[in-house]
C-alpha cells in the first residue's frame, strides 16, 4: 500500500471515528458532575472498615487488590522480558565506559542527595496508608537515588553502589510476597487478600493490617524493577 | 463547554493515531503511543472529577476514632454483615456438602495464585537452578491448574459462582470488590488453558532443553495465569489488567529471538496494534464508568438495562468489541497476528493459537451478554448483522491467505484466524445455541490447533525449517508429526464425528445459510492448505516449486537450529498426540455447554435446548463431509497448481498479489485498517441503531 493511500484512508477512517468518540463522549455527565456511587460509597466506609486514611490505597490494596496484583505481575514480567532479552544478545567483555561528569560540585552535590532521595523514597512508601503516596510512587523514588550515583557520580561508583545479583531476588520476594499474604486470607478461612492482621489505629503508621504489608511488597517489587530495568540499559548502552 | 476536557482526551488520542500511522522511526512511534496513553489518563481524569470535592485522604482524622460513626456504618450495612456471615458460617457447618462447596469455591483464587507465586519463585531461584528443574515445576503447575479447572467445569454446571477477592461482597446491589464470575463456559476456556500450557511446557522439556532460562518457564506460567484471570473475571477493569499482562508477556515471548530482524518485526507488531487494542478498551471503560459508576459487569448490565441505548452505548460496545477482536485477530484487525505467531518460538506458539486468540472472543461474548444485552437486546439484528460480516470476512480472508503459505508456521497463523472467523459467526448469533457451539468450537479447535502447532515444531526440531518447498519428502522418517497434522488437517475441516464438527454443527443451525457456505468454504480451504503441505512434506507428491504461494521473509524461516536426529523423542511427540485425543474427545461434552450456555445468559432465558443427538442432523453430516472432499479437492490443485488450471486464474492473479503485498506491512499500515475497522464498525452499528 502506498503511503499516500494508507494515509488518505486513515485520514477518512479517523474522522469517523473522532465523530463516534464525541457522539460517545456527549452521552457522559457534565465534567465535575460524576455521580458514581461505587466511589461515594468507597469513600464513606473505607476509613472506618480498614483503618487508612487514605481512601486511594485502600482501594488500591484492599477493595480492588487482585487489580494491583496484576499490576504488579505487569512490571514484573516486563522488567524479566527486558533482562532476558537484553542478555540474550549481548556479548561479554565490555570495557567499562569513560565517565562524562567533570564537575567536583556536581559530584558532591549529586552523591549527597542519594541518601536524602532513598530516604523519602522509604518515607512515601511507610507513609503510604495514611498521605498521598504508597508502594508504586515510593518504589520509584528509592529507585531513582541509584540512578543518581550514576548521572552525578560515576559508572565505577554505581557498580560498586549495589550487589545486583540480589535485583531479581528482591523483584521476586516483592511480587511472590504479594500473592503470599493474599493467600494467608485464604488460609484463614477467609478470600484471597482478606485482611489478617490487626487493623490498629487509622492515622498511625502500623495501622491498616495486611495493606501495609502489600503496600511494602509493591514498594519492594517496584524499586528491585526499577533499578533492574535502568542496570540492564545502561550495561546495554555502555556496551556499544 | 464542560464536554471541553473528554474532547481533550479524544483530540489527544487521534493525535497519537495519526502520529503513528505516519509514524517512520521508531523512537517517534513510542511517543505516538505515550501521547496515546495520556490520551486515556485525561480521559479517567475527566471521567471521575467531581467539582467542589476533595482528595480521598482525610488527614483530619482524629488518633483512635472510627473514622465513620456507627450509625453511617450500620446504614452501609458492614456491622450487620459481619454477624450475618456468621450466622451463614453456622448453618455451613452443619452440612458437610455445603462444606464440599465451600473448599470448592476456594480453589477459584489458587488458579491464578498458584501460577503467579510459582513463577516469583522460579525467577528468585532462576540463577541458581537447572533449566529442566524450572520446566518440569512450570509442568506440574500447569498440570494441577488444569485439573482445578475441571473440578470447578463440574462444580458450576447447576450454579455459578461468585467469588468475591478480599471477601467484599456486594452492599445494596453496589459491587465493592472484585468477583471472578465461574460459569461452566469460563472454567472450560481455563481447564482448556491449563491443558495446552502443560502440552507446550512438556514439548519444550526435549525441544529448548535447557537452552532456555527459568525465566521462560516462569513467564510461561504468568501467562498462563493472566488467561486464566481473563477468562474468569467478572469485573470490566479487571479483565483489562489482565488483558494487559497477557499483552506485556505475549510481545516479550514472540521477541524471544530478537536478535533477527523478523523477530524483531513481528513483536514490533502485536505490541503497537494490542497497545492501541488496550487504550481502545480503557475508553470504553472510562464510558461505562462515567455513565453507570460501576465496573462489575453485572451490575453496569443492571443499571443499562433500562434505558434505550444512545451514542454512549453503541461507541463504548464498538470501542470494546474492537479491542478485544484486535486481540482474537478477526479481520482487518488480523494483520499483526500471522507476523507475530510467525515469528513466536513454537511452546508460546501452542497458547497463542490455542487460547489466546480464543480469548478475545471469549472476552466479547462475556462483555455483550453480562453488560450490553438488556440495553442492545432490541436491536440485536445490527449486532448480529455487523459481527457476522465481520467473522465471515475473517473466516474468508484467513483461510485464503492459509493456502497461499509455504511456511507452515504462518500457514497455522492465517488458519488461526479462519477458525476465529468461525468462531465469532457463533458468537454474533447472538443465541445460547451459537454461544454453546462456539465455546465447544473454540476449545476443541483450540486443542486441535496446538497440536497441529506442536506437529510443526517436530518438522522444525528435525528438519530445521517450516517450509514445505524447503523440506520437500523429507519427513518421511516423522510418523507421529504426519499422522498428527494430517489427522489434525481432516479434523479442522469439522469432518464428522470430532470435537470441531459437533462446535461448527451447533453454530451453523441457526445461522443463515449463506453463513452455512462460509463455514463450508473456510474449513475446507484451510485443511486443504495443511493437506497440501503435509503431502508435500511427508509423501513427496505434487510439484517442488509453487509460483502461487508467498516467499516468507528472508531469515525468518532459518530456524531453530539446524537438522536433528529426532531420537526416542516421546516428549516432542506425546503433547501433540494428547491434545489432539482431547479436541477430538470433545464431541461428547456438548450437553455440558449447551446448559453452560444458559448461565451465561442469564438474562435472555432461552427455551431448553434438545439433546445432541437431535443436533446432528443429515444435513449438517453432509455439511461436513462436503467440507472433507472440498478440502481434498483444494489440496490437490494446490499440490499440482500447473497441471490443474482453473479458468479465471488470470484475473485472479494481481487480486492475490495484492492480497500478499497488504499483508506484507508496516506497523503504521496495520494502526491504519485498525482504525478503518473501527470506524466501520462503530458507523455500521450507529447506523442500523440509530
Amino acid at each position: 500500500m502506498s503511503r499516500r493511500v494508507r494515509i488518505r484512508g486513515f485520514l477518512v477512517s479517523a474522522l469517523v471515528l473522532a465523530a463516534l468518540l464525541g457522539w460517545g463522549f456527549a452521552g457522559l455527565p457534565d465534567f465535575g458532575h460524576f455521580a458514581g456511587e461505587y466511589a461515594q460509597l468507597l469513600n464513606r466506609v473505607a476509613t472506618g472498615e480498614r483503618h487508612a486514611t487514605n481512601v486511594v490505597t485502600s482501594i488500591v490494596f484492599d477493595y480492588r487488590g487482585v487489580d494491583t496484583m496484576g499490576e504488579e505481575f505487569i512490571l514484573f514480567a516486563a522488567v524479566i522480558t527486558v533482562g532476558m532479552l537484553l542478555r540474550e544478545t549481548r556479548d561479554e567483555g565490555r570495557r567499562a565506559p569513560r565517565d562524562e561528569v567533570r564537575s567536583d560540585a556536581i559530584r558532591l552535590f549529586g552523591v549527597s542527595m542519594v541518601g536524602a532521595t532513598v530516604l523519602l523514597g522509604l518515607s512515601i512508601v511507610a507513609h503510604g496508608t495514611i498521605t498521598p503516596g504508597g508502594g508504586f510512587q515510593g518504589g520509584v523514588v528509592c529507585a531513582s537515588g541509584l540512578a543518581l550515583v550514576y548521572a552525578a557520580g560515576s559508572y565505577r561508583a554505581y557498580r560498586a553502589a549495589g550487589p545486583y545479583e540480589f535485583l531479581e531476588l528482591g523483584e521476586s520476594t516483592g511480587a511472590g510476597g504479594y500473592v503470599a499474604i493474599g493467600l494467608a486470607g485464604l488460609a484463614a478461612g477467609s478470600a484471597l487478600l482478606a485482611n489478617v492482621l490487626p487493623l490498629g489505629t487509622a492515622g498511625e503508621l502500623n495501622s491498616a493490617g495486611t495493606i501495609t504489608m502489600l503496600n511494602a511488597g509493591v514498594g519492594l517489587e517496584v524499586s528491585a524493577a526499577l533499578v533492574l530495568l535502568f542496570h540492564e540499559f545502561l550495561e546495554e548502552v555502555e556496551h556499544r | 463547554m464542560s464536554y471541553l476536557p473528554y474532547a481533550l482526551a479524544g483530540w489527544l488520542f487521534m493525535i497519537g493515531l495519526y502520529g503513528i500511522v505516519t509514524s517512520r522511526h521508531l523512537v517517534h512511534l513510542v511517543v505516538c503511543l505515550s501521547v496515546m496513553q495520556s490520551s486515556t489518563y485525561v480521559f479517567f481524569l475527566a471521567v471521575g472529577y467531581r467539582e467542589g470535592a476533595s482528595a480521598p485522604i482525610f488527614k483530619d482524622y482524629p488518633l483512635g476514632k472510627p473514622a465513620v460513626d456507627r450509625r453511617q456504618r450500620d446504614r452501609d450495612g458492614a456491622a450487620p454483615r459481619a454477624r450475618d456471615r456468621d450466622l451463614e458460617a453456622r448453618r455451613h457447618r452443619r452440612s458437610r456438602r455445603a462444606e464440599a462447596e465451600a473448599a470448592m469455591t476456594a480453589l477459584v483464587p489458587l488458579l491464578v495464585a498458584i501460577p503467579l507465586i510459582v513463577a516469583a519463585l522460579l525467577v528468585a531461584a532462576a540463577q541458581r537452578i537447572h533449566p529442566l528443574v524450572a520446566n518440569v515445576t512450570a509442568a506440574a503447575v500447569a498440570a494441577t491448574v488444569t485439573v482445578l479447572a475441571v473440578l470447578l467445569i463440574f462444580r458450576t454446571s447447576h450454579a455459578p459462582i461468585d467469588y468475591w477477592f478480599g471477601g467484599w461482597h456486594p452492599r445494596h446491589g453496589i459491587a465493592i470488590g472484585i468477583a471472578f464470575h465461574v460459569e461452566p463456559l469460563g472454567a472450560g476456556v481455563a481447564a482448556a488453558t491449563g491443558a495446552l500450557a502443560t502440552a507446550a511446557l512438556l514439548f519444550s522439556l526435549e525441544y529448548f532443553a535447557e537452552h532456555v532460562q527459568p525465566y521462560f518457564h516462569a513467564l510461561m506460567l504468568i501467562f498462563l495465569a493472566a488467561m486464566i484471570g481473563f477468562s474468569l473475571s467478572g469485573d470490566l477493569f479487571n479483565m483489562f489488567v489482565f488483558f494487559e499482562l497477557m499483552s506485556i508477556i505475549g510481545f516479550g515471548l514472540t521477541g524471544y529471538r530478537i536478535e533477527r530482524r523478523s523477530v524483531l518485526q513481528g513483536a514490533l507488531n502485536f505490541g503497537v496494534t494490542n497497545t492501541i487494542a488496550a487504550f481502545l478498551i480503557m475508553f470504553g471503560i472510562g464510558l461505562l464508568y462515567g455513565r453507570t459508576g460501576a465496573l462489575n459487569l453485572q451490575q453496569i448490565g443492571e443499571t443499562l438495562r433500562h434505558r434505550q441505548p444512545d451514542g454512549l452505548v453503541v461507541v463504548a460496545f464498538t470501542v470494546l468489541a474492537v479491542g478485544f477482536l484486535v486481540k482474537a485477530g478477526a479481520f482487518p484487525f488480523h494483520f499483526w497476528l500471522s507476523d507475530a505467531y510467525a515469528v513466536a518460538p513454537i511452546p508460546v506458539c501452542v497458547l497463542f493459537s490455542g487460547v489466546m486468540s480464543d480469548l478475545g472472543l471469549h472476552g466479547l461474548a462475556r462483555v455483550y451478554w453480562d453488560a450490553f444485552s438488556g440495553t442492545l437486546g432490541g436491536h440485536d439484528e445490527a449486532v448480529k448483522g455487523v459481527l457476522l460480516v465481520v467473522g465471515c470476512l475473517s473466516a474468508l480472508v484467513g483461510a485464503g491467505m492459509a493456502f497461499l503459505q509455504a511456511s507452515l508456521k504462518r500457514m497455522m497463523a492465517f488458519v488461526t484466524i479462519a477458525h476465529i472467523g468461525a468462531g465469532l459467526i457463533g458468537i454474533a448469533l447472538l443465541s445460547a445455541r451459537g454461544l454453546a457451539g462456539a465455546t465447544v468450537y473454540m476449545v476443541a479447535d483450540g486443542l486441535v490447533r496446538g497440536a497441529l502447532f506442536l506437529a510443526v515444531g517436530v518438522i522444525m526440531y528435525g528438519l530445521g525449517n517450516p517450509n514445505e518447498l524447503r523440506v520437500f519428502g523429507r519427513g518421511r522418517g516423522m510418523p507421529v508429526a504426519a499422522i498428527v497434522l494430517l489427522v489434525g488437517a481432516v479434523t479442522t475441516a469439522a469432518v464428522p464425528p470430532f470435537g470441531p464438527f459437533v462446535g461448527r454443527t451447533l453454530i451453523s443451525q441457526s445461522a443463515p445459510g449463506i453463513v452455512t457456505a462460509v463455514l463450508v468454504v473456510s474449513g475446507a480451504l484451510g485443511a486443504a492448505a495443511l493437506l497440501r503441505a503435509s503431502a508435500r512434506i511427508f509423501l513427496g507428491l505434487g510439484d517442488r516449486r509453487d509460483p502461487l504461494l508467498v516467499a516468507p521473509p528472508t531469515g525468518e524461516d532459518e530456524d531453530e537450529g539446524e537438522e536433528r536426529p529426532i531420537g526416542l523423542g516421546l516428549l516432542l511427540r506425546l503433547p501433540a498426540i494428547l491434545l489432539l485425543a482431547a479436541g477430538l474427545g470433545l464431541a461428547f461434552a456438548t450437553g455440558l455447554a449447551d446448559r453452560a450456555a444458559l448461565h451465561t445468559l442469564r438474562g435472555a432465558k432461552p427455551p431448553p435446548l434438545p439433546s445432541l443427538s437431535q443436533h446432528v442432523t443429515t444435513a449438517s453430516v453432509a455439511y461436513g463431509v462436503l467440507s472433507g472432499v472440498l478440502a481434498l479437492g483444494l489440496a490437490a490443485f494446490g499440490l499440482y497448481p500447473r497441471r490443474l488450471r482453473l479458468p479465471g486464474g488470470r484475473f485472479a492473479a494481481p487480486l492475490l498479489a495484492g492480497a500478499k503485498a497488504v499483508h506484507d506491512g508496516v506497523p503504521g499500515e496495520y494502526v491504519a485498517w485498525l482504525t478503518f475497522g473501527a470506524a466501520a464498525i462503530g458507523a455500521a452499528l450507529a447506523l442500523l441503531i440509530r
